[in-house]
């Protein structure tokens, strides 16, 4: 049915375009529409003179200007205009397109005209505010951009979106608070989801903390019932040990290809299908009793053993066993002890699968930076300096040491802690990371909330530049943990010095408040470190056509108005794979990500902007140069009247000009974008409106 | 602004007003000094780290903060006439390790430079002014040193200006082209006598 729909749409839109082709274009009647908006245009721009520049331009019929185009009474200016006098072709001089082009267009089309008889103008973000004190020439400049969009709109043609049915199905990759939410929420919605997680389990960072600020929810009790409701949502389906190794398609119709990484382990389900009923991990454990290879615990930070064949932590979602192959030295005892049940099988291989999806969403979390490149602090140099992520482990009552802080050099309770906040944060070093990680203050205050609770007689000194306090109820969490007796110390940490026979350690820092450097000896120094995009977010987000800021994280299509989407159509962003954010924000971005990768899937298909390649049969040669040019694979030779043609997919097409600027032929032409069109704007800018 | 009452002298310096006006910042010296000092101390954000750095904070009144804090306010008059602008070792500790990519000691540096101009500096700056001006070194060999160098099997003197005094004329020349040795006699003799 859906084809059907497609192949429709196609012909509806052959029939005007080879309309527009063969008629003679109508003499062009252009009207020009000049915004103040306020004083941001009309501030330095002289908008009279402006407008008087517009009416003397050839093809241009009509010229107004107005307080805010893009207000009621502005649009309506233009749909009275276009009917009025008789108009096809519309300029605006306003702001950006990327804010109210889609308005005009619509302007334009409740008016009677094609929405891409429209043309913008940027003289605000191009002009008036870089050349706010040049009012000479900010207008000169101005006169240029409107003369160049009225050569554009004298040559605009009438184009009709495509429309393209969307795939009822969605991935999310990554399972961590933010990825799980995501997909509780669009299964709840009706829509079949995807759940990809690296890890054999689900749960990610939030699993591994203690508890949680400024409410101190135990974080392992709130989460839980969430991975089991995962676990258990009949519209998820999980894919844990698994990743993305290829993306194609476009919105709608996205193919991915999930590599699902040889565990050595079959679910019950798995067991099923191979004929061994009753079969399939069941989560006993007996496999873990026998294995004779020991390795440290990612989980835990590598601070507490697992064997070759392992499950994380006892929360695990799902809980089935699996196989580190490139530690398991194949001894086949696990086999024997799994015994009737066969759930283990050393020869398993990785396994490829292929999915459909209409949009997807990457929450691909975070990692903690490398804090020891700052080898001041001396993490990895002294024993008892330690991350903020490795306390986490050591405060909690399922961690190392059952919920006991010790010193890792002798075991001892530490009764004098020092927190180091901006550990890597906010440094233009190079060596850190520029930006505020901005939850670390939070957990940090959290922190020393624990100690003071947990051992008696204990200090936390908390060296920081400023509390970041900005959330809900968490200003108020500072004031309880000062009145709870932790020191706070205003001065970031210089350095750190041990005691080689105590193991202690010094910290020195600028006490800046009073003026006076300070040597403070300390039994511990937890490094609140900073926090940087995962490893895997890299090629997990080129494969899905996804832009990164200059500091890895994923780059959102608009950082205030559209934080959770991102320049390729289809895909979204949740939590903090986009930037920092703690529990409630990453809870609530998910969320975002989730109703924004809904919201096609219910409309049940896409509009694209008509901006794709057209090849002119008659001309082209076949040479096929173009097909592996295309970055998209949008185009293909076809067979057509006993020669071979290039086709262009328009789906898949973006429109990037690539074939269209090689073309040895010159066959290929751009919608809306073509070569005569675009020779008129240079035209109309290098002869400066002289014939 | 009248920050002074009239009262006499040593009454008049206890009750001045010290509060921060407006026209105790001079933007012109910021820029002068990022000019000289090649670097951005209006970038600080007064963590601390360059004086818990500091060799030479633990035991003196030097604040390396203070002096960064008053390159961007332009506090001219307060830093250039603040004798503990010389207690800096130049040891590039605080540069190490500034999160800010500022470089203290350069401005530091700069500072110095600019109350050299109006005659500010110590005299044992000066006094090593001369030093080089007679020996090439601003710590000149002595016997101590000799000794210690004979018993490693070293030449008693370094292959410096000391092994080679001939070469004392060229630095000497690049001193008088600045017109260094003469300003240091001169207030060295203006201060001493």
């Amino acid at each position: 049915m859906a084809e059907k729909k497609a192949k429709k749409t196609t012909k509806k839109q052959e029939a005007p375009k080879m309309a527009t082709e063969k008629k003679p274009a109508a003499k062009p009647r252009v009207g020009v529409f000049i915004c103040h908006c306020g004083t941001n245009i009309a501030g330095s721009i002289d908008i009279e003179a402006l407008q008087e520049y517009a009416k003397s331009l050839p093809d241009v019929a009509f010229a107004d200007n107005y307080q805010y185009m893009c207000s009621t009474p502005g649009q309506n200016k233009v749909m009275d205009a276009i009917k009025e006098h008789d108009l096809n072709g519309v300029v605006v001089a306003a702001c950006t397109p990327r804010l109210h082009e889609p308005t005009f267009r619509t302007a334009s089309k409740e008016g009677g005209l094609n929405p891409f008889r429209f043309e913008m103008a940027n003289i605000r973000e191009q002009n008036s505010w870089v050349h706010m004190h040049d009012r000479k020439g900010a207008t000169d400049k101005a006169k240029d951009a409107v003369r160049i969009a009225v050569a554009k709109a004298a040559l605009l043609e009438d184009l009709f979106p495509k429309s393209v049915p969307v795939e009822k199905a969605a991935m999310v990759v990554g399972a961590g608070i933010a990825g799980m939410q995501a997909a509780l929420d669009l299964a709840n919605a009706g829509i079949k989801t995807y759940l990809v997680e690296k890890e054999p389990t689900i749960g990610g960072r939030m699993s591994q903390l203690d508890k949680t600020f400024p409410t101190l929810d135990c974080s392992q009790c709130i989460l839980t019932p969430k991975m089991v409701d995962v676990g258990r949502a009949e519209n998820i389906e999980l894919m844990t040990y698994s990743e993305v190794e290829n993306v194609e398609g476009y919105i709608g119709n996205f193919d991915v290809t999930i590599r699902k990484k040889a565990r050595g382990v079959l679910t019950p389900a798995e067991a099923e299908a191979k004929g061994i009923v009753g079969g399939g991990c069941n989560g006993c454990g007996d496999c873990d009793e026998v294995c004779p290879v020991i390795k440290p615990n990612t989980f835990e930070m590598g601070m507490k053993p697992r064997k070759a064949i392992y499950i994380q932590h006892p929360q695990v979602v799902p809980l089935i066993y699996t196989v580190d192959f490139d530690t398991c030295v194949k001894c086949g005892l696990c086999v024997e002890a799994c015994g009737d049940k066969k759930a283990i099988d050393l020869e398993m291989q990785d396994e490829f699968v292929t999915v459909k999806v209409g949009t997807a969403i990457l929450a691909t979390g975070y990692d903690i930076f490398e804090i020891e490149k700052k080898d001041e602090w001396g993490y990895k140099k002294y024993e008892n300096v330690i991350t903020s992520l490795e306390f986490e482990r050591l405060i909690c009552a399922s961690g190392p040491t059952g919920g006991h802080l010790v010193r890792p050099s002798d075991g001892e309770t530490p009764k004098k802690i020092a927190f180091l906040l901006c550990a890597g944060s906010r440094d233009n070093t190079g060596v850190g990371k520029p930006y505020c990680s901005r939850f670390c203050c939070m957990y940090s205050l959290k922190h020393a909330h624990q100690i003071i609770e947990k051992i008696p007689g204990a200090t936390p000194y908390l060296f920081y530049m400023d509390i970041r306090s900005f959330g809900k109820m968490y200003e108020e969490f500072y004031y309880r943990i000062q009145d709870e007796g932790a020191r706070f110390i205003r001065g970031r940490v210089a350095n750190v010095l041990e005691d080689p026979v105590t193991k202690n350690l010094k910290v020195m820092a600028d006490d800046t408040l009073l003026d006076r450097p300070m040597n403070l000896e300390v039994d511990m120094v937890v490094l609140a470190a900073a926090v940087q995009p995962t490893r895997q977010a890299d090629p997990v987000r080129k494969l899905f056509g996804v832009s990164c800021s200059q500091d890895g994280w994923l780059l959102e299509a608009h950082p205030k108005l559209n934080p959770c989407g991102t320049t390729t159509a289809g895909v979204y962003l949740a939590g903090v794979c986009q930037g920092p954010k703690d529990i409630p924000d990453t809870v609530a971005s998910a969320e975002g990500a989730a109703s924004a990768a809904s919201i096609p899937i219910h409309k049940g298909e896409v509009e694209l902007e008509p901006y794709f390649a057209q090849c002119r049969e008659e001309i082209c040669a076949g040479c096929g140069m173009c097909v592996n040019l295309c970055p998209y694979s949008a185009l293909a030779l076809v067979e057509k009247e006993g020669r071979k043609v290039m086709e262009v997919t328009e789906a898949k097409c973006k429109g990037c000009g690539t074939c269209g600027g090689f073309c040895p032929g010159g066959a290929i032409y751009m919608q809306h974008f073509t070569t005569p069109q675009i020779v008129a704007q240079i035209d109309a800018f290098l002869l400066g409106g002289e014939e | 602004m009248a920050r002074t009452k009239g009262y006499p002298e040593e009454l008049d310096k206890k009750l001045r007003d010290t509060r921060l006006y407006n026209e105790d910042s001079n933007p012109e010296f910021t820029k002068t000094v990022e000019k000289i000092s090649m670097t951005i101390p209006h970038m600080c954000y007064q963590c601390g780290t360059c004086t818990a750095s500091c060799p030479s904070a633990p035991r003196s009144s030097y604040r390396i903060r203070k002096f960064v804090r008053r390159a961007l306010l332009g506090l001219e008059e307060e830093a250039l006439t603040d004798p503990d602008l010389w207690l800096c070792t130049t040891c590039y500790s605080c540069t190490d390790r500034c999160p800010r990519d500022i470089a203290p000691t350069d401005v530091i540096m700069a500072m110095r430079n600019l109350a050299a101009r109006r005659d500010i500096v110590p005299v044992n700056f000066l006094k090593t002014v001369q030093a080089i001006y007679s020996s090439g070194h601003g710590v000149p060999n002595n016997d101590v040193n000799r000794a210690a160098r004979m018993k490693l099997g070293l030449p008693a003197d370094p292959p410096t200006t000391h092994g080679f005094p001939e070469y004392i004329k060229g630095i000497q020349t690049i001193i008088d082209h600045y017109k260094l040795k003469e300003r240091a006699d001169k207030i060295i003799k203006e201060r001493e006598g």
